[in-house]
């Protein structure tokens, strides 16, 4: 193994510290028993317990769930087919058009939303924060997949082509395969976009539509209590645990090639 | 052909029979009680289905860009001002609630809603001092005046130790008690002795904090804060339940403090105006009302609900207030656009200012 500088592990260190030590925080504090996140108490699983009976909280955890997994899959395939047309055809107009929703400020965007949502007579509800959120996770999936194509080697395709595949199949066995990982690393950015978004959301979200974000910012007024942290915890155990999954699916995803 | 229609059909149509009547409550968090919700829904055979909002202008937006589908909301006065402006409101019909005669007269009739045309008020809370009683105890500090927020021969004890909410019109109006002018004075001159006031106390002041103060009660690192009544009471609570030894206690200024009013009022959209009387007048009941007041130590305008509420709440004056207190308790009226900005010009110097 080649010696590495010790300034280099330092700052690794550091940095993955800065990273990870408030996750670890919230993860301990989901243990502890007492309302206040402040000094250890005691071990208890009653949070969990707690949060296993409140169904108010389990809704919104669910709903978050939903929009997200219809979120990230329908903004999947739509950004992978924006980015494989703006990486092909270079057409300015519709890279404009595709990363735009990402460089507004999301107040802008839920709000507009919201009129136009109105304005269509469209309920809102769940389906209405799905779509918002599809809007906005488009952009993103484009690009990530855009910049693996521009690190493809285009010879392959054409390999393909003069093998006598058809562009459809081209693209199914050969592109496909190859920006795999960068197609998962946007589904897997559109999820946690989605999972975690409450300006958007808050505005298109209807009466009685309520996700985990909106559900944790309306209890700040009042402290939050450590079923948040519960909550949280299963959280990331759940994002963690889709990670695991998909460099599972694409080896390639966790190393850098 | 014909029966596949019908069995695609037959979900939709169980579920439309099945559908029971909702009633949309947009509300605060932890603002009615679930045994409230609970007989209600039983009553009215109905379910209650809540959304939350944590601040009055996340109300507001929403509902200025078009959001309908709520029944019930529960604005505090202020804001409510704004929705009768901008039409969003539906008129009560009062026939349809006979326990509006529970409500303590001196809550009714406000320069907000002058005829109670659109509102009923739901519940209140004051703006005061909040104190860790062994620590203040051994400085000797008074609690019965906004002195010890503003003055810095007390201030000087309490270095670090004490925190006002980041709310220019919360502060300035405390600012204004204490000069002895009205809260919701619009004198310019006035509002610059104010905003002396509070520069010369700020380098005392540990923060500006409007969301953490109750932690940090509890947990006894802030010693004397400017905030809410029913804040207070929760973070006694919680101090209680994790074994501190103090006790957070309500202080209530002698110059007069703001009083905050929520009202419970119904959009113009509502899709359920009959269910929306029907939950209106049963929050008018004194029991159900109660319930609110137990759980979050709320002020409560509902003189038939007196008799169920705890005694120990019951006697504290900052969330039950006595004749005499109530003649210098004042609810904040909005600013025009131009006092606003003249207002926030003075807010941004304060916070910039070192």
């Amino acid at each position: 193994m080649r010696r590495r500088p010790v300034a280099l592990w330092t700052a690794a260190f550091a940095g993955y510290a800065f990273l990870y030590i408030p996750l670890v925080i919230v993860v301990v504090y989901s243990f502890n028993d007492s309302r206040l996140n402040a000094e250890w108490v005691g071990f208890t699983f009653g949070w969990y317990d707690k949060l296993f009976h409140n169904e108010e909280m389990l809704t919104a955890a669910g709903n978050s769930l939903l929009i997200a997994l219809v979120a990230s899959a329908v903004s999947t395939l739509l950004g992978t087919m924006a980015g494989v047309a703006m990486y092909r055809y270079r057409a300015k107009l519709l890279s404009i058009l595709v990363l735009t929703p990402i460089a507004i400020p999301e107040i802008l965007m839920g709000v507009s939303l919201l009129i136009f949502f109105v304005m269509l007579n469209f309920t809102l509800g769940l389906v209405s924060v799905a779509l918002a959120h599809i809007a906005f996770c488009i952009g993103f999936v484009a690009i990530v997949v855009r910049a693996r194509l521009a690190g493809m080697d285009e010879s392959l395709t054409e390999a393909a082509r003069d093998c006598g595949a058809t562009p459809f199949q081209a693209f199914m066995h050969v592109t496909l395969p190859l920006i795999m990982p960068g197609v998962i690393a946007g589904a897997l950015m559109a999820f946690t976009l989605s999972i975690d978004d409450f300006v958007i959301t808050f505005f298109t979200a209807g009466a009685g539509t309520v996700t985990l974000p909106l559900q944790i910012y309306s209890m700040i007024k009042i402290a939050v209590t450590p079923e948040v942290n519960a909550v949280s915890t299963l959280l990331m155990l759940l994002t963690l645990a889709l990670i695991v999954i998909a460099s599972h699916l694409t080896p390639s995803l966790l190393r850098s090639d | 052909m014909k029966r596949l229609v019908l069995l695609l059909a037959l979900p939709l149509f169980s579920f439309a029979v099945n559908a029971k009547d909702q009633l949309h409550l947009y509300n605060w968090n932890n603002y009615i009680a679930p045994e409230t919700v609970k007989r209600f829904e039983d009553a009215c055979k109905c379910e209650v289905v809540q959304t939350y909002y944590s601040d009055n202008e996340e109300l507001l937006a929403k509902l200025a860009a078009g959001a309908k589908g709520y029944d019930i909301l529960v604005p505090t006065s202020n804001a409510m001002q704004s929705l009768i402006k901008g039409g969003q409101l539906k008129p009560i019909d009062k026939t349809q609630l006979p326990n509006l005669k529970n409500i303590d007269p001196a809550y009714l009739k406000t320069p907000f809603d002058p005829d109670n045309k659109y509102s009923v008020p739901y519940a209140m809370s004051l703006t005061v001092i909040g104190y860790n009683d062994q620590k203040i105890k051994e400085l000797g500090l008074p609690t019965d005046t906004w002195a010890v927020v503003f003055d810095p021969q007390h201030l000087q004890k309490l270095k670090g130790r004490i925190t006002v909410l980041d709310s220019s019109s919360e502060l300035f109006a405390a600012a204004l008690k204490y000069l002895g002018y009205s809260a919701n004075d619009l004198d310019e001159a006035h509002w610059k002795q104010a905003a002396a006031v509070i520069k010369k106390a700020k380098p005392y002041w540990a923060a500006f904090n409007a969301s953490s103060y109750i932690k940090e009660l509890t947990v006894g690192n802030i010693w004397l804060v400017h905030g809410y009544s029913n804040d207070f009471f929760q973070a006694n609570l919680d101090a209680q339940a994790a074994g501190r030894p103090f006790h957070i206690l309500h202080g209530l200024p002698k110059e007069g403090a703001v009083l905050a009013v929520d009202n419970m009022v119904i959009h113009k959209d509502a899709p359920r105006p009959d269910l929306a009387h029907k939950f209106m007048n049963f929050m008018l009941e004194g029991k159900n009302s109660a319930e609110l007041t137990n759980l979050i130590g709320s002020g409560n305008p509902n003189k038939d609900a007196l008799k169920y509420i705890k005694p120990e709440i019951l006697k504290n004056p900052a969330i039950f207030p006595d004749k005499a207190m109530l003649s210098k308790l004042e609810q904040l009226k909005d600013l025009t656009a131009a006092q606003r900005r003249v207002r926030n010009r003075m807010w941004t110097e304060i916070k910039a200012g070192r």
